[in-house]
């Protein structure tokens, strides 16, 4: 499992874990040789009616950065929803790492989503929380004994570079700030996956490509990331992956490109 | 495991007060169900004391003709001993009927005397294990026509007892179990708007992957804090109205050995306390069950 560690990649401090480096694997290949994201023939549809996917078909290798774009309604967000199993597909299969979540006991759910972080508009942090509680908090649900959350929070926040607000409350913060602190509880548990969803949706440009690098820095240490956005200056800026949604279908999927079309 | 209970406890505890009022409503109704709860069994228990003072006192009575011979007598007082419904026969002599009589009203000892003989009869005083095994032993004894005049009906009021008593129990079971879906009902809507209002940290839980147990245990533990302090309220209160209650009851029953401070004991605490935080955690169980589980 890939290992997010502080900025010092040398670091042999007894607490953190060797760093797995991507390199060790084919580039955009996990071990077994499949796609670390595997959607085929992907649909929903809500109970209400609405079809908000259709027959989508999407491969991801492990290591990758990819940008998700598309109008509002496209779909985006119900594609993260079954990525980290808030729903299930109506039609299809949606894989991770092989395993087909449809398919998961519903006691393996948090196992999964311990592999995955995920970050929102809203940065959704607990308002009476403390910066460094609110990190701790993920750890805290999820039964991590008492003398391990202190050191594994101060690492990720050394990660994000929040160690000087780590006790204040999110209301004292700035928003890049308090979008930090819910990037270090995404990264807290060493996720293979990184989830973003319109991250930079409620932060100025400055403050938006802080956080974009903060992004690119995490998938540099190995992990996947899945970034939606409405954001075209970024998009176009980074030349990665770009997987353009409309009406619940792929349109467009192209390495290297610009969030719009360039033909 | 320790680090989950911890917790759970925690947030449970922090849960509890964060939600004041809605405790306190929760609380407030449980307390109210656990008093009739208690006031239930007390009512029972003074019944059933009841049934069995009179019970105790019920006796068949078999008046003997003053022809009677002694040895069929004798017979009928062994036969009836050898009989398992009963627990002990007493005879009654003629002498005996008068003593007794004279004690019971010294006025009537001077008109006694004017008689040219005892008018008293000889009897067999029966006690009885149970109250309604009546009729077998005075149907043997009405049989012995011989020696037996006649045999004092009970069997009416005793009949009539048992019947008021079984009323009594089943409406009052089925009033308790009115009360306890009530309250069962309070506890869901109590446990489902603290669930609501934590509905942000519910979903910060699932999304970093919480098990069901994390998210599920502090609200159960919340449900069976509301049943605990619920039963403790209540166990206070009827420590505090023992000692009235029990001059109320032996003034009201007079002659019957009813005490409330028995009855508050050991067993009523424990009925209360179990029920309290049974329903407590029921309640927040079926309630974050149908609000967590999609």
């Amino acid at each position: 499992m890939p290992m997010v560690t502080a900025a010092t990649p040398g670091s042999t401090s007894g607490t953190l874990r060797v760093p797995n480096p991507p390199s060790r694997r084919p580039a955009g290949r996990s071990a077994d040789g499949k796609d670390f994201i595997a959607l085929q023939g992907v649909g929903k549809t809500y109970a209400n009616g609405r079809i908000a996917l259709r027959d989508v078909d999407l491969a991801i290798p492990e290591g990758d950065f990819v940008f998700l774009v598309g109008p509002s309604g496209a779909g985006k967000t119900t594609l993260i929803r079954l990525l980290i199993r808030d729903e299930t597909a109506s039609k299809g299969q949606v894989l991770l790492d092989g395993r087909d979540l449809a398919r998961l006991k519903r006691r393996d759910v948090p196992r999964i989503r311990r592999q995955i972080g995920t970050v929102f508009q809203d940065f959704k942090l607990l308002p009476t929380k403390s910066v460094r509680d609110n990190v701790a908090f993920a750890l805290e649900v999820t039964g991590t004994p008492g003398r391990q959350i202190r050191p594994a929070v101060e690492r990720v926040l050394r990660v994000v570079g929040l160690r000087d607000q780590a006790s204040q409350l999110p209301s004292q913060l700035s928003g890049g700030e308090q979008q930090r602190t819910a990037i270090a509880r995404a990264l807290v548990h060493d996720p293979r996956l990184f989830i973003a969803d319109e991250p930079t949706g409620n932060l100025d440009p400055l403050i938006s490509w802080e956080i974009i690098q903060l992004l690119l820095r995490i998938n540099e240490m190995g992990v996947t990331v899945l970034m939606a956005t409405h954001n075209a200056e970024v998009v176009t800026a980074l030349r990665k992956r770009v997987v353009a949604l409309e009406d619940g279908r792929i349109v467009r999927d192209e390495i290297g490109a610009a969030y719009h079309r360039e033909d | 495991m320790f680090a989950f209970i911890a917790f759970s406890l925690r947030r449970a505890w922090q849960g509890f007060w964060r939600n004041g009022l809605m405790s306190l409503a929760a609380m407030a109704t449980m307390v109210l169900m656990l008093v009739l709860l208690s006031g239930l069994i007390l009512m029972l228990a003074g019944l059933d004391a009841t049934i069995n003072y009179v019970g105790q006192k019920v006796q068949v009575v078999a008046y003997i003709k003053d022809s009677a011979p002694k040895t069929d007598v004798d017979r009928i007082q062994l036969v009836l001993q050898e009989m398992p419904q009963v627990t002990q026969v007493n005879y009654v002599s003629k002498a005996q009927a008068l003593a007794s009589f004279q004690e019971r009203q010294p006025g009537g000892a001077a008109l006694i005397d004017t008689l040219p003989s005892n008018p008293l009869p000889a009897s067999l005083e029966i006690n009885l294990r149970d109250p309604s095994d009546y009729l077998e032993v005075a149907n043997y004894l009405r049989a012995q026509t011989v020696s037996v005049d006649s045999v004092q009906d009970l069997k009416v009021t005793v009949g009539q007892m048992i019947a008021v008593a079984n009323v009594l129990r089943t409406g009052g079971v089925a009033v308790l179990v009115v009360v306890c879906l009530t309250v069962l009902f309070i506890i869901m809507n109590t446990i489902r708007l603290a669930v609501m209002a934590r509905a942000e940290e519910i979903e910060i839980m699932r999304l970093v992957g919480a098990s069901d147990a994390f998210i599920r245990w502090p609200f159960i533990f919340e449900g069976a804090l509301v049943g605990l302090f619920g039963a403790f309220i209540t166990i206070a209160l009827l420590w505090v109205v023992q000692a009235p209650l029990t001059n109320f009851m032996s003034d009201f029953f007079n002659v019957l050995p009813v005490q409330a401070s028995v009855l508050v004991g050991r067993d009523v605490a424990l009925v209360v306390l179990g029920t309290g935080v049974g329903i407590g955690i029921l309640g927040s169980f079926l309630s974050v069950r149908s609000y967590l589980i999609r």
